[in-house]
């Protein structure tokens, strides 16, 4: 009775490739650049004195330095503690509103209104502001930090949400969901690669404004501070090496932890 | 245009489905014109017509999701004033989604009522045994046949048990091969469950294989143009002559001239 013909050729494997190849074709570009960056760096070096541009050897031993000292460990430590909460605040705001303005139209008129008239002001232009109204320390900072990654997620959401394929709400409100139903099993799980992409894009501004707000911000802890001060006292070798941390940093976070994320999230696309 | 509560199955039922006067419009363009209809409960009722006739819409309308321009909709008894798990439509496109298993997907309507996850289970089991899918139910839609995704929303619509089940061309998309299977499927469900069927093909053969009556739908606006009752008894032979004769007659109705081998029929006044 049933329809047992289709069995065998129903389920699509793609072509298999192996792990190692699979692998290989990710990394490999990344390995590329990563080369292109330290060649490019060599040469200027060579060119340069090294009190200017110090070579990539010597800030890799410096690196090894600073990594052993507790005073660094403690600067990029505040910096993650920072990043860590403005960034999961903002995402957490970002998904609110953008969730709701895919909901009420009226929400995403005014959503939308917002964040064109503020989306066009770079984050740390907030800083002075800030720091008179909160004073000098954390607080500036994590709030520059939300502002830079709440709009892209905002967006990132908003749009996904207007993207809802119209038919699963249908289906959805067919077998009898509430508005809060059609959140939960409709608009979050159709929206969530648009809010893997509004992380991905927030991060790398959180990242940005963080160290950005960590130079004028007036503190005297963190990455930002630690390149900026380094600066002040001719130390190229401290400023390159707080250079190199930050993009190792944000290139595991990004390229290896966010990247993980999605996989997780969206594990059926990747069956 | 008034019409008969008629039913095969069962005798004639007690109206299940009464439409008065139907009018929908969007913006300037009539889709239904003062459509009348009557069905009874447990009926098999088949709409066929011309794109654009509005019968997909008229299903919309007898869902909840669309609200009628004028006129009346009542269900038993009752208006239809929105969506209700009492008359659930199974779309042309599956609809599944591409992010639930097999499994999740028919548990959509059980997981919304709240039922515990041991009853879920329970009942996704018996209705996948029941749509022949009781192989996959760790699949993503992607993976399955377009047969197999079909069965898959025929089950998820099954699961919260209407009374009423809407049907838009949900073999549209399919082989004629899986067609006729899911027909002979969909016939079996039908029969042991009581449900009341309504039906939107483009398929003269599907409509006369499994209705009590075939409704022909006109094009822009959307009317009634003929009822055809078929009383043959199920299950019925796809091949009978009788089928054959009504599909000529539909076929006629429909303006469109019916093919005997090789030799063209020229159009004369079916009656009915």
């Amino acid at each position: 009775m049933a329809e047992r013909t289709g069995t065998a050729e129903a389920v699509e494997r793609p072509e298999s490739l192996s792990a190692w190849q699979l692998r290989f074709a990710r990394v490999f570009p990344y390995a590329i650049a990563f080369l292109a960056i330290v060649a490019g760096w060599q040469v200027a070096a060579l060119i340069f004195p090294s009190y200017l541009i110090p070579s990539p050897g010597s800030v890799v031993r410096r690196l090894g330095g600073e990594l052993a000292r507790e005073a660094f460990l403690i600067t990029v430590g505040r910096s993650f503690f920072r990043l860590s909460i403005g960034f999961t605040l903002a995402s957490f705001l970002g998904l609110m509103v953008g969730l709701a303005s895919g909901v009420w139209p009226f929400f995403r008129r005014f959503t939308r209104a917002l964040v064109s008239i503020l989306q066009s002001v770079p984050p740390i232009a907030w800083v002075p502001l800030f720091i008179i109204l909160l004073g000098f320390g954390d607080y500036p900072i994590i709030l520059v930090i939300i502002i830079a990654a709440f709009f892209p997620m905002a967006v990132a959401v908003m749009n996904g949400v207007e993207q809802v394929e119209k038919l699963h709400v249908d289906v959805a409100r067919l077998l009898g969901a509430d508005n809060k139903q059609l959140i939960a099993k409709v608009y979050a799980p159709e929206v969530i690669p648009s809010i893997v992409t509004g992380a991905q894009v927030g991060f790398g501004n959180a990242w940005r404004s963080l160290i950005a707000a960590e130079m004028v911000g007036g503190v005297n802890i963190g990455l930002g501070w630690f390149i900026n001060f380094a600066g002040e006292i001719a130390d190229m070798t401290g400023v390159l090496t707080g250079i190199v941390v930050i993009g190792l940093f944000s290139a595991v976070l990004d390229g290896y932890v966010l990247e993980r994320l999605k996989r997780r999230l969206l594990k059926w696309k990747y069956v | 245009m008034e019409i008969r509560v008629k039913s095969q199955l069962g005798g004639d039922g007690p109206e299940k489905i009464v439409v008065e006067k139907l009018v929908q419009s969007f913006d300037a363009l009539t889709v239904i014109d003062r459509i009348s209809l009557k069905v009874a409960e447990g009926e098999f009722l088949a709409i066929v017509g011309p794109s654009g006739c509005g019968k997909s819409t008229l299903l919309r309308v007898l869902a909840g999701l669309v609200k009628p321009t004028a006129g009346r909709v009542r269900i038993d008894g009752k208006d239809v004033n929105g969506p209700n798990r009492r008359h659930s439509l199974v779309f042309q496109e599956h609809a599944l989604f591409p992010w639930r298993t097999v499994f999740q997907n028919v548990a959509l309507g059980l997981e919304i009522e709240r039922q515990s996850h041991e009853q879920i289970r329970q009942r996704v089991t018996e209705l996948l045994a029941l749509v022949g899918l009781d192989q996959f139910p760790g699949y993503y839609p992607h993976q399955l046949s377009g047969g197999m995704r079909q069965r898959a929303a025929l089950a998820r619509v099954l699961a919260v048990d209407p009374d009423v089940l809407l049907l838009d061309e949900p073999f549209g998309a399919l082989d004629a091969m899986t067609r006729l299977t899911l027909q002979d499927e969909l016939l079996r469900i039908f029969l042991n469950s009581g449900k009341t069927v309504i039906l939107v093909t483009h398929d003269v053969e599907e409509a006369l294989f499994l209705a009590d009556r075939v409704i022909i739908m006109s094009t822009v606006p959307g009317r009634i143009r003929e009822v055809i009752p078929v009383t043959e008894k199920r299950p019925r032979d796809r091949g009978s002559a009788n089928l054959a004769g009504l599909k000529r007659t539909v076929l006629g109705i429909l303006g469109l001239e019916p093919v005997i081998g090789n030799v063209r029929v020229p159009e004369t006044n079916f009656s009915i």
